[in-house]
């Protein structure tokens, strides 16, 4: 990843201004450590941070066209650029051997419609000193970060991170993903629409094959780099299956031949926990080079603040979730590697989490699956993105290709429906799909095993440890005036104050907290989802415990189930007792 | 390089004041960014940010000894690990191959006197938790940085840059090197004193294969790592030295071994700069995988601010000649290269700097350098690892090897004295030493050419760009004003102005402006070699143009010498920014 920063229509433009704007694109720093940019026209400036992924000897930003008219600052990898190029009418020159500069060649040729010419991730602001008019946007689900900000003096902001706007926007907020802002209208506009986004119910059926070959091409795409990389592998489902396709095709590609045709997987665990066993034996089959990171629950609580100040958000889940991913990232770059594949999406565009399990009816899962999907970039983007940003660490995303959602929220959800009798569990046409028995992708008790929820995964202490963490630095009587101190998405738990009490010592704005989500839910599930059931409605939680009695265990240990726990309102503790990874496939 | 953060004997030892420790110790992660560790015993806290160089996989500090009743934060090298291991007298379980945890476990045997055993760079706090007894120290010429400080509460901080010290210190200065502090005594104590450090005049004649011989078990010493690494080649004659000789040995070591025989070697400067072309031709020679980096002037200038935080000094020379390696040093690190082995040090050992042309006599040219030396923390040294440490990278530095010293100025400083005529130009006694017939290091025209002195090399308007843009910057009036604004190493110039503000935006405090050096200099001399030149002291500048009349081309062509340019109340030669400069000397052998 890259970190840009624009600052458009500034009433101000001295050498003081200039200072400012590099200090401001200072605080992107880490997302892209190998160089900067800043490119300054009349009252614009375009900034850039830069990862260099893609050429790194000479893509150095902001990126222009030939006559140095067309300016454009990305955070993002275009990968179909070869195809754009391709398509372009005029014969242009490029500078650089970079997948972003095709980006202001396109726009000379096609004006604002280019934006949905593009496969990728993205966000970008391009200027057009021509007639001093600029867009900016980003991509279709947000798998890159964006903000924009408003000045007093008039200006206009966009930023990857809202750190960078913070101080010096009066107001500002999340750029919505699929979007173009442009500045002749002054507004911004929907670009990304496509058939599944209106929420009407599809009946295309399920074509394993189809779904198989949709995935095996968003891997391969996303394989495209000048730098090492790996693949993050926690042992589910989606990461194994992202590792085993990589593994499969990393020979064929300029990648491979350059960096061997070994796949590096990594994994992050406290000792002895769950993902770490689950993700030796997925690397052992796959025969990766794998490494395993451990951290220890004390080094997670003191990071607390760093992933905060990175991932911007107080977000229980997206917290837990993000600070092994943050630790990890930290020692993926020290090896040297600066680009991993990951597995985010499945579990919006399949309906994984366990609280499907109560979707009443196909339409009520599908539904759900696209409020998922239209929320990403609100969690689990924004982990992903921000957390190996952090540490100058790109993370790509095969699950949410555009192609790949538009086949997987294309098909009749009757065929997602979860049905444990008949063997169908959550993610089965996922799992049937890759369930080759000529040349397997992976062994069948791992295709279909049912693995931790959420941060369970990298060892229960976690969780734990977090909860008992919160419950010495917050007191009652704080909690008690929780509503007072933070009256919008008031914190219900010692843990999301103490969360909440950091992220407003790094941002106390008003604008700050309000990108931030809230709302009930249960297992990370929309509100809407909160009517499957009604002890949901009735006691809500974060945690993915909580959808308790739907895990596969306790479909076969009932007996089990009452040994429970009330933890601030979470049930849970049964799932800590037994070994949770196997389940045999009834089929 | 690593980030050591040491807070020792603080009042409050809440969950409150470990959330401090790990916010201070955050502004040393440019020094470790591959890992970060914390240690709290009673009311101590060790913290570290990492740099893995040696041991990626297991060496996470603080390390501790057998029992763990010893702890350590390193920031540093210890070259002779292996050979300390040996010399321990007990048998001593080791968690980690890193070469510092040999600290913890000397400490147990010999106690404070291990600081004198070590061969490396190094800063380190040491607590041990039997006593509540620490020490901490830095090494003989403080190659690496470390500052100490009080806390009001009665708290006693240390840290590698002064960022992590100035908010929670009433006071703080710099750790002077080659001293170790003992909670013991509560006192500062100078362990390093070796011969030349009384500046006594030496006797030994100049012996140039024991030279050469001491040089190439420095470098050799430097190839110990476990990650990629490379030599940053100006192309004159210290860098080229340094890089002929690592080419000579990659290929018996480990790294070779692991990443290759073929010596990365990196150089920056404005398109077109001498240095780069000077550097491409030893390259060559070499047969280095070599890398060039352009910058611009306006890249320098936006860096500026930067470049100052990091380095934390407002001295005018280190500044212009750290913005080009704090530049080179983000791009070599994105690279995947974690180490670097650099030149510094030569200059100072043997009188390589143009005025050393007026010294009146070897007792003067010797005190010089030894003065020189003794200084080097405040300048070379403490650019040379904070701008490279911005970034992740180390640097290595052979010619301050503790050996390497002892033999450099351990020689009769007759050997060293400058000779026009006799052929003998500056640093002619490292040249001949390395002058082999048989097998050259170097082809002659490289090994005895004269090189730019400072930033020049980098590109004549580099220095004119800083210039021009820092009389955009500070008016006539703000200059009139200076002596009031800032009363404590007035700046002289616009130029130091420009500077000057920019570091007391991010250090206002009296402490943070006493750790840098001021006074009259010209082109870098000590104040007390003033005297060697009556034009001198009444003129000084701090730039190596200066030292007119001294640059070989001068021999050679006295007409020129009067070309002289008064810019922002500065005089240089503008005669040596409108030729070539780098010309060979011919040595009249």
């Amino acid at each position: 990843m890259c970190g840009i920063l624009a600052v458009l229509c500034l009433q101000d433009c001295s050498l003081s201004k200039r200072s400012r704007v590099l200090e401001l694109s200072r605080r992107l720093r880490h997302r892209g450590p190998d160089w900067s940019g800043l490119y300054h026209h009349e009252n614009h400036f375009l900034a850039h941070e830069r990862l260099a992924i893609v050429d790194p000897t000479s893509g150095d930003q902001p990126l222009l066209n030939e006559e140095k008219t067309i300016v454009v600052t990305v955070n993002g990898e275009i990968y179909n650029h070869e195809s754009l190029k391709a398509v372009l009418k005029e014969s242009h020159k490029y500078r650089t051997e970079s997948d972003c500069e095709v980006l202001t060649h396109l726009y000379e040729e096609y004006g604002e419609d280019m934006v949905s010419m593009l496969d990728g991730m993205f966000s970008f602001v391009l200027l057009d000193t021509r007639d001093n008019s600029f867009i900016a946007a980003r991509d279709p689900i947000g798998i890159t970060p964006l903000y924009m900000g408003w000045g007093i003096d008039g200006s206009v902001w966009f930023a990857s991170e809202m750190k960078a706007l913070v101080n010096d926007c009066e107001q500002f907020k999340y750029f919505p993903p699929g979007h173009i802002y442009s500045s002749k209208t002054g507004s911004l506009r929907r670009y990304y629409e496509p058939k599944w986004f209106s929420e009407i119910i599809p009946t295309a059926p399920y074509d394993p094959l189809l779904l198989r070959q949709a995935f095996e091409r968003a891997v391969v795409k996303r394989l495209m780099t000048d730098v090492p990389f790996g693949v993050l592998l926690s042992g589910g489902l989606d990461s194994s299956l992202v590792a085993s396709v990589a593994c499969r095709y990393i020979a064929d590609t300029k990648a491979g031949k350059q960096w061997g045709t070994k796949l590096h997987s990594f994994c992050v665990g406290l000792k002895g926990s769950p993902d770490l066993k689950a993700a030796k034996e997925v690397a052992d089959y796959l025969g990766t080079l794998h490494k395993e990171f451990h951290f220890t629950v004390q080094e997670g609580l003191d990071a607390l603040p760093d992933v905060i100040y990175h991932i911007e958000t107080y977000d229980v889940t997206t917290i837990r979730a993000s600070t092994p991913m943050f630790l990890m990232s930290r020692k993926i770059k020290s090896l040297g590697v600066k680009m991993v594949l990951s597995g985010e999406g499945s579990d919006e565009l399949f309906g994984g989490y366990l609280y499907f399990h109560k979707a009443p009816n196909k339409e009520e899962f599908h539904k759900e699956t696209c409020r998922k999907v239209k929320d990403l970039h609100l969690y689990d983007c924004l982990r992903a993105n921000k957390s190996t940003s952090a540490w100058g660490v790109e993370a790509r995303v095969p699950f949410l290709d555009k192609d790949f959602i538009d086949i997987a929220l294309g098909m009749d959800p009757a065929a997602k429906m979860i049905r444990t009798k008949e063997g169908r569990i959550e993610k089965w046409v996922l799992r049937n799909a890759f369930d080759d028995e000529k040349n397997p992708y992976l062994p069948k008790h791992i295709l279909y095993r049912q693995k931790e929820q959420f941060s369970d995964g990298v060892g229960y202490s976690w969780i734990d440890g977090l909860k008992a963490h919160a419950e010495q630095q917050i007191t009652d009587q704080m909690m008690a005036n929780a509503a007072y101190i933070y009256p919008y998405n008031t914190p219900t738990t010692k843990e999301a104050y103490y969360y909440r009490r950091i992220f407003e010592g790094f941002f106390p704005q008003n604008s700050a907290r309000t990108t931030v989500p809230g709302g009930p839910s249960v297992a990370c599930s929309t509100a809407k989802a909160l009517e499957w059931d009604e002890a949901w409605a009735k006691n809500p939680d974060p945690s993915g415990r909580a959808a308790i009695g739907i895990h596969e265990a306790s479909y076969k240990e009932p007996s089990e189930t009452p040994v429970m726990e009330n933890g601030e309102g979470a049930t849970y503790k049964m799932l800590k007792l037994q070994e949770s990874i196997p389940v045999v496939p009834v089929k």
